[in-house]
């Protein structure tokens, strides 16, 4: 599993709009992916590896500065959906 | 239907924490997704008073990010992280706010298939086919601009499967959607920060509010009051704190295959037949992806947008999805280095989904307070993913496809794949308080009445007596509409 973990807070708010059961499980695992015997410990469960790097991947790729370098602009689109909106009097 | 023509109210003011108010109206709505909304907005322009009760909140366009964990967590119940609990475990994504599930959904438009409807009339007794529906779909494609996405908009990665489709000669083509003025901005799922989805809660809702609709928000519906065997009306929780009670002759049910039954169920309503909860189906899908020469974008252009439908008699379809990278970041079936190495090679990701029309029947339950959702897949349906997935990769190889990622552990081949392999999503639930003309096996009857008391009514997916094959929303909004003329004693008109 990747290391690579987001800074930000969206992650974190995905994680707390889970169910009760849900949150605890993803807040664990998020604790485990950010120390190193953390990772060795969930690397040896196939599946247990696979649910953090779910997450740690969502986190990571949302990152504007990631997503942007493999072509996504997240600010860009919003900007052309306000100005179409406005523009064309949508709601 | 006599009609008061204004919702009142008992005081004036704000629903402030810990206030009561009592709200006369002729028809209380809970929910304002697919049915609900539409249900709405039709009785209020046929002149009904109508109090519209939504747990969600109403979404403004200008807090959209296009970022899907922001995104998930705002628009959808759970941070669409609902899940069932079965062999395998599914993810259920349900939208929440004014709109429901068509607020975060693809778009896709299917008028209910002429075989289901056979099906309904044989096994259900309900007396409905493509004819009588036909002028509640033509009003409700009307009503929501539905037509067919171009090849333009639908991007690359549809191009990806229609060249595979084409080149193995599998039947295929483009969907339709409800979208005006769509200019392929990839994030249906994630609010459409266009408005150009027409969802109910930019249509059928500032319909009915036009026509004198009361909306509240925030609004959690205790129970449902009946009297004497007759609805009378709804106890009301706001998330403000305050308690609001409406009293109205009739109530209609618009929360959703999942909630719907809860609600009759602590509103002590439904159960005679004892199928309330039971007869859950769903729509479990999967997606893979697959690495190309050509550079995709996936999330340019319509995410659905292509279907191939050559298996869909074996209750196999395969449906496009796409996204951004955090997304496709999530359901890529790779991990560590190769992970990174293709999420590298994002541009050149193509993606597509595949969607059983299943045989497994799950059921929903309240536990302290909470819905569980129990649903096996049966073999029949593992047998459909194993033939699916296998097809998927020959779609992907008859388009070039330089690899081929099948969402199964490493070394599992789709022959091979057991339930547990599975990585699953599921789609369209529908079933739970299903319509039967016979009072002993179904919940409500065929105007969508519950058996067991008058003036209560379901006009969501849990009266959906079966699954459908392809995307519901046309259905359930069509089967709305119908509801809503019959209680205005008209007929549903045929648009011009």
């Amino acid at each position: 599993m990747s290391a690579r973990l987001p800074a930000d807070d969206p992650l974190q708010g995905f994680v707390g709009s889970a169910p009760g059961p849900q949150r605890v499980g993803m807040r664990v695992l998020l604790a485990l992916a950010r120390r190193p015997r953390g990772r060795a410990l969930l690397g040896r469960s196939k599946s247990t590896d696979q649910l953090a790097q779910m997450l740690v991947s969502l986190g990571y790729y949302d990152d504007p500065r990631v997503a942007t370098g493999l072509g996504y602009d997240a600010e860009a689109v919003v900007a052309r959906g306000r100005k179409l909106r406005q523009a064309e009097g949508r709601p | 239907m006599k009609s008061s023509r204004t919702v009142k109210t008992s005081q004036r003011g704000d629903l402030a924490a810990g206030a009561t108010r009592t709200i006369h109206a002729d028809v209380c709505v809970i929910g304002a997704g697919a049915g609900g909304a539409v249900a709405a907005a039709e009785l209020a322009e046929g002149g009904a008073a109508v109090i519209v009760l939504e747990q969600g909140h109403r979404h403004d366009p200008d807090s959209f990010t296009a970022r899907p964990p922001q995104m998930l967590a705002r628009l959808y119940r759970d941070g669409g992280q609902t899940l069932t609990l079965g062999n395998p475990p599914i993810l259920l994504p349900l939208g929440s706010g004014l709109g429901g599930t068509t607020l975060v959904n693809s778009g896709t438009c299917f008028r209910t298939p002429a075989g289901v409807l056979r099906r309904w009339q044989s096994d259900f007794g309900l007396e409905l086919d493509e004819e009588s529906l036909r002028p509640c779909f033509e009003r409700v494609e009307r009503a929501l601009s539905v037509q067919e996405v171009t090849p333009e908009l639908a991007g690359a990665n549809a191009a990806v499967a229609r060249r595979g489709a084409e080149r193995l000669g599998w039947s295929h083509g483009y969907l339709r959607r409800n979208a005006s003025g769509c200019v392929g901005s990839g994030v249906c799922a994630f609010g459409c920060p266009t408005s150009a989805k027409q969802h109910t809660g930019i249509t059928y809702v500032p319909r009915a509010e036009r026509a004198g609709a009361r909306i509240l928000t925030g609004a959690r519906v205790e129970r449902i009051a009946t009297t004497a065997g007759h609805a009378s009306g709804a106890h009301v929780q706001m998330a403000s704190g305050a308690h609001v009670e409406v009293r109205a002759a009739m109530v209609v049910i618009g929360a959703g295959t999942i909630h719907t039954p809860l609600l009759l169920a602590r509103s002590g309503l439904g159960q005679a037949s004892g199928q309330l909860g039971a007869n859950l189906s769903l729509h479990p899908a999967t997606a893979a992806f697959a690495r190309m020469e050509e550079v995709v974008d996936m999330a340019k252009g319509v995410p659905q947008s292509f279907y191939v439908d050559e298996f869909a008699g074996e209750g196999i379809v395969f449906e496009g999805v796409a996204g951004p990278p955090s997304y496709a970041a999530m359901s890529l079936p790779l991990t560590g280095e190769r992970h990174a190495e293709a999420m590298a090679d994002y541009p050149r990701l193509a993606q597509f989904g595949l969607m059983v029309s299943d045989s497994s029947r799950g059921s929903v339950a309240s536990v302290a307070g909470q819905a569980v959702i129990r649903y096996d897949l049966t073999d029949a349906d593992l047998g459909r993913f194993r033939a699916g997935l296998r097809r998927m990769r020959e779609l992907f190889e008859a388009a070039g496809a330089r690899e081929v990622y099948l969402p199964l552990p490493p070394g599992v081949t789709p022959q091979r794949a057991r339930r547990r392999d599975l990585k699953l999503m599921a789609f369209h639930p529908l079933g739970t308080a299903r319509a039967d003309a016979r009072p002993t096996h179904g919940v409500v009857d065929g105007d969508l009445q519950l058996h067991d008391a008058r003036g209560v009514y379901v006009a969501d997916g849990s009266a959906v007596p079966s699954s459908l094959g392809v995307n519901p929303q046309m259905t359930i909004m069509a089967l709305a509409t119908r509801l809503a003329f019959h209680l205005r004693n008209e007929e549903v008109p045929c648009p011009s």
